[in-house]
């Protein structure tokens, strides 16, 4: 009874301004009150006033969805996400087996390009080849290239390499398919040395100091060479002859790496000469091909050797 | 005026600002209704009411605006923009005589005014309950309360926009609402033009 009176006059006393104030107060001491003293009863007072808005915020929600349906999710394990990064990864890998492919066709034609300008319309047929295959332990230094017998490959034809050095010579074993070479630094090799800045053209080839180069250990080769001879170290040897074809002759094959005293022939000395390129570092090479005339009196020649 | 109706547009308001509304979101700026529905009452419900209604309608923005605490659980604290809604009242009433309430323009720049105050007393609230409550760190922390009025500035500009069609669709539903259109008779001599 005394509760319902209390009410009335408080009702009675909170009008207008009054109650704009109580209000504001009160809101004022509930803004200020700790999160222990609100969060037991703030919140589900929140609920009860949220259960007549929700059925109209699920109406609000599907027309956003139509209007501006939300971005699935991404699953970076989804079965089309991996597939596609499977073949985006493809497609890199061809991209890039095509690019390489690409480089090394330019990579033969200006060889071939180089070494036809060189020999010029001699009848020589060029033939690019891959090397496949190189002895692991590179004591027998044998190199396999992918082109034989079916291509007119032929025992002592030049194989080229980088456009003007002498890579080695095809060896007797030339399959159909395939052939062994062997590298430059194992085949005794009669050259001339050159300046190091390149052939002095006004010069014959006579001119320059000759030798025989045999190979030695560690892949070099010596040759001796009379004390008269004008030798730096650096000069760059030729090929003299045409044993390995005429497309071989005058083509590089090393560089002077030491001039060493002759111990048995005093008025002799000795000359180091290191590759100037290795073969078993090569992917392409450019094998010489001489006509078959050719090859036939090579053949005969070497016969009678 | 018919509080029934306040109360059910109110109640849709905060429905759609919590749904659809984020489709009209311009980069962090999201526009929201019911300070246009408050607006639109206090422009022409009694003066009596006026801060009432707002309360009301602050209290509601309240419990639907937990805040979320460092420990991830939601707190909803009363109080903060009931006072703002309450400040927002306390500046547009004057307005009316101003504005002309029937115009929808005039009653985008009354939300502009109402929701800047708001904010305005919203982030000094939570400021002080920050300051007084060391434990307890606002909603938009680790911003600062400076950054906090520039983005509610924002979102009142937003609003004043979104308040000049939705007001002038509410003006359509203006019958529902029970606003009293009697003048009031004040005595004395009635002129008599000459």
């Amino acid at each position: 009874m005394n509760a319902t009176r209390f009410l009335q006059i408080i009702a009675a006393r909170l009008k207008g301004k009054r109650l704009d104030w109580t209000l504001a107060s009160l809101a004022l001491v509930l803004a200020l009150l700790p999160a222990r003293a609100l969060a037991p009863w703030t919140g589900d007072i929140a609920r009860i006033a949220a259960v007549p808005v929700v059925p109209i915020m699920h109406l609000g929600m599907v027309l956003r969805d139509r209007i501006r349906p939300p971005r699935e999710a991404f699953d970076p394990r989804a079965p089309e996400v991996v597939e596609l990064e499977m073949s985006a990864e493809r497609y890199r890998t061809l991209f890039e087996q095509a690019r390489l492919k690409t480089e090394a066709l330019d990579r033969e034609v200006a060889a071939l390009k180089s070494v036809r300008a060189r020999i010029g319309n001699t009848g020589v047929q060029l033939e690019t080849a891959t090397v496949i295959g190189i002895d692991p332990t590179r004591r027998e230094g044998l190199i396999r290239i992918n082109i034989g017998a079916r291509n007119g490959v032929h025992r002592d034809a030049a194989v080229i390499v980088r456009g003007d050095i002498f890579g080695g010579a095809v060896s007797s074993d030339v399959g159909e398919f395939f052939s062994l070479v062997k590298p430059a630094p194992r085949c005794t090799i009669s050259v001339r040395l050159y300046p190091a800045d390149g052939a002095d053209d006004a010069r014959a080839a006579a001119a320059f100091p000759g030798t025989v180069l045999k190979p030695v250990e560690g892949g070099l080769w010596i040759g001796d060479i009379a004390s008269d001879a004008e030798i730096r170290e650096g000069q760059v040897a030729r090929i003299a002859d045409d044993r390995f074809g005429t497309v071989a002759r005058g083509m590089r094959v090393g560089r002077v790496r030491r001039i060493l005293p002759n111990a048995q022939v005093p008025l002799a000395r000795v000359v180091e000469v290191e590759p100037i390129a290795l073969l078993a570092d090569e992917s392409g090479v450019v094998v010489a091909i001489d006509p078959p005339e050719e090859q036939a009196a090579r053949s005969g020649t070497a016969g009678a050797r | 005026m018919r509080w029934s109706i306040f109360i059910l547009f109110s109640l849709i308001a905060v429905a759609i600002d919590a749904s659809v509304g984020g489709i009209l979101k311009i980069g962090d700026a999201q526009p929201r209704f019911l300070p246009a529905v408050v607006v639109f009452a206090l422009l022409s419900a009694p003066r009596l009411h006026a801060v009432r209604l707002a309360m009301l309608a602050g209290l509601l923005a309240d419990l639907m605006s937990p805040a979320i605490r460092a420990d991830d659980t939601q707190l909803v604290v009363i109080g903060p923009w009931t006072l703002g809604f309450a400040l927002g009242a306390l500046a547009v009433v004057p307005l009316r005589s101003l504005l002309y309430h029937r115009n929808p323009i005039s009653s985008g720049f009354a939300t502009l005014v109402f929701t800047l105050l708001a904010a305005v007393a919203f982030v000094f609230i939570w400021t002080v309950r920050a300051g007084i409550l060391r434990d307890e760190s606002p909603s938009w922390w680790p911003g600062s309360g400076a950054g906090e009025v520039w983005h509610q500035a924002k979102v009142a500009l937003a609003n004043g926009i979104v308040a000049v069609p939705a007001i002038w669709l509410l003006d359509k539903t203006r019958p529902l609402w029970g606003f009293s259109t009697a003048k009031r008779v004040v005595p004395g001599a009635a002129r008599e033009v000459v």
